[in-house]
């Protein structure tokens, strides 16, 4: 089931007497359960077309639809969407998270009842609860995210906006929130998630949009998207270092080696080099996989597919 | 529904007056000190002859709607200046509930305490100048009309905060102007000047008040029903405003920016 549908979003801001184009012909699908990765240099039109989806900024042309509803005509829309923003607290820090929750869960349109029902459950998932009573600005900056991940959730959404939400977060707070992320996603909410951590993104999500100067220029399933830019060479890493006798069999088949590792640019040769290995003891073999931060850097460089 | 976020208002309002305490209780007695400063002043240049009687009873009502009027503008108006600032008042948007009406239930959830505070002021005042004023319960009647202008003012400058972001030192210059609205006795002007005084926003309100406050005069029903018409022309136009300039930093793309 499709939760996001934008189509064709188009916005330009009036910036020294000239149109600039923020945002062109941006077209995205979230389906529920996914994990669309939205990734862009700075200034590229993540953050405007994150906002357009929520509602904050009205597009000059494109529809978006949220679970059918136009967020920008239908503010009932809104009950569909829990965003964490980049640069903003996204919750009050003179509240308890406890306080934070219940408030939040009422403006999102819950009953009294139901927001402290599901604070609680909340609370104790986020693992909050004995920090329920502490004021948020008493929080260590992990706890405050994943408090902002929790505010986001107390309407239950079906589609979570994540903007950059592990920037500036400690290690162990990082794998918090990439936990909570898959976690969010399994229950069959769909998420869009905009990081600079492209090791974060090849983790967590399913696919992948590149924007570029306000422009999609690539939306592709990351593993796909990782194939398509792997090539097709194997890499055996040995556990000590080979005799001259194999050393030289290795040669004539074309391969490098370099101390430990074995370098083979053609694939066809892979079963005949472990013969040649066999019977030494071998750490890891794999194909070499392109990283998405490559990927990215290559696109984002050329400015097109 | 909309019950429902007046109470989760009041409730969040509570909480940071009871746990902020120190900051209201300061800006009471700060409030009441400048009066207090005034009024020796006064007494001072006029000597010991100095009897206001009802005209003292006068300015202390508009003094009080004054800073009555100053924590509605800081609720709506300062308070989205405030939210800009530290990040959430887009989260306020992201509410089904439009705009208007989340700064709305705020700011009625916030006017009971806003009122509790004032009168605490406003007692404060009477204790220290000997003032005696009357509280007949037709007050409310005036006092109504002047906090629908009050909200119209300040949905007004929330526009003009959501749009050019630092209105800090327009703020500063405006509680003058609005100290001039609140003391003046526009009850008293004749001719064309009436008429102006009857246009003028919570004017014809706050002159009510010292009719019935400081001068014991019943309430002047018609009167009243001018300034009820005042209230309400400046509250609907305050709320449009408000809606316009939500619509318009949604297009300009500057919302949550600051």
């Amino acid at each position: 089931m499709q939760v996001l549908q934008a189509v064709h979003l188009q916005k330009f801001y009036r910036a020294q007497r000239k149109n600039v184009a923020a945002v062109q012909n941006v077209s995205l699908q979230i389906s529920a359960g996914e994990v669309l990765a939205f990734l862009g240099p700075n200034g590229a039109g993540k953050t405007t077309t994150i906002k357009i989806i929520a509602g904050l900024i009205v597009p000059d042309a494109g529809q978006v639809k949220i679970s059918g509803r136009d967020p920008h005509r239908d503010p009932k829309a809104l009950r569909s969407i829990g965003a964490v923003l980049e640069g903003n607290r996204n919750v009050y820090w003179r509240l308890t998270p406890e306080e934070n929750l219940e408030y939040f869960g009422v403006l999102r349109g819950l009953s009294q009842r139901v927001a402290r029902q599901r604070s609680q459950i909340l609370l104790e998932r986020f693992d909050l609860q004995d920090k329920r009573r502490a004021l948020t600005q008493t929080l260590s900056r992990g706890m405050q995210q994943k408090l902002a991940i929790a505010v986001a959730l107390i309407h239950d959404p079906q589609l979570l906006l994540l903007d950059e939400p592990t920037l500036g977060l400690d290690v162990e707070a990082t794998e918090n929130v990439k936990r909570l992320v898959r976690e969010i996603a399994a229950e069959g909410r769909a998420i869009l998630l905009t990081t600079h951590q492209l090791d974060i993104a090849e983790d967590l999500s399913d696919r992948v949009a590149i924007i570029n100067q306000g422009e999609i220029v690539v939306e592709e399933p990351t593993t796909d998207l990782i194939r398509q830019f792997s090539g097709t060479a194997y890499r055996i890493e040995l556990e000590q270092p080979l005799d001259a006798e194999r050393f030289h069999k290795l040669g004539s088949l074309a391969t490098v080696v370099d101390q430990l590792q074995i370098h083979l640019p053609d694939p066809e040769t892979l079963y005949s080099v472990l013969d040649i290995l066999r019977p030494l003891p071998i750490v890891r073999i794999e194909k070499e996989q392109a990283k998405l931060t490559e990927i990215f850097l290559k696109l984002v460089r050329e400015g097109s597919v | 529904m909309v019950m429902s976020l007046f109470l989760a208002e009041l409730k969040r309002s509570w909480i940071q007056l009871v746990r902020y305490s120190s900051e209201v209780i300061g800006g009471m007695i700060g409030t009441t000190i400048i009066f207090y400063g005034l009024f020796l002043s006064a007494r001072y240049i006029a000597g010991p002859a100095f009897q206001l009687g009802d005209r003292l009873d006068s300015i202390i009502v508009g003094y009080v709607l004054w800073t009555l009027m100053l924590f509605i503008l800081g609720d709506i108006a300062g308070g989205l200046q405030q939210e800009a600032r530290t990040g959430t008042l887009e989260q306020l948007f992201l509410s089904p509930y439009r705009a208007p009406t989340v700064f709305l239930m705020r700011t009625i959830a916030s006017l009971l305490l806003n009122l509790a505070i004032n009168l605490g002021i406003l007692l404060l005042i009477l204790l220290l100048t000997g003032s005696q004023l009357r509280f007949p319960p037709s007050l409310v009647f005036p006092l109504f009309t002047v906090l629908l202008g009050a909200y119209g003012i300040s949905f007004a400058m929330g526009a003009m905060a959501l749009i050019l972001k630092q209105v800090q030192q327009l703020l500063g210059v405006f509680q003058f102007a609005l100290l001039f609205l609140f003391t003046t006795p526009v009850e008293t002007w004749t001719g064309t000047a009436r008429t102006i005084g009857w246009l003028l926003p919570m004017a014809p309100g706050a002159g009510l008040l010292r009719e019935v406050m400081a001068r014991g005069a019943a309430l002047n029903w018609m009167a009243w029903g001018l300034s009820l018409i005042n209230g309400a022309v400046y509250f609907c136009v305050g709320i449009f405003l408000f809606q316009w300039a939500t619509q318009t930093v949604k297009r300009q793309g500057k919302l949550g920016g600051y």
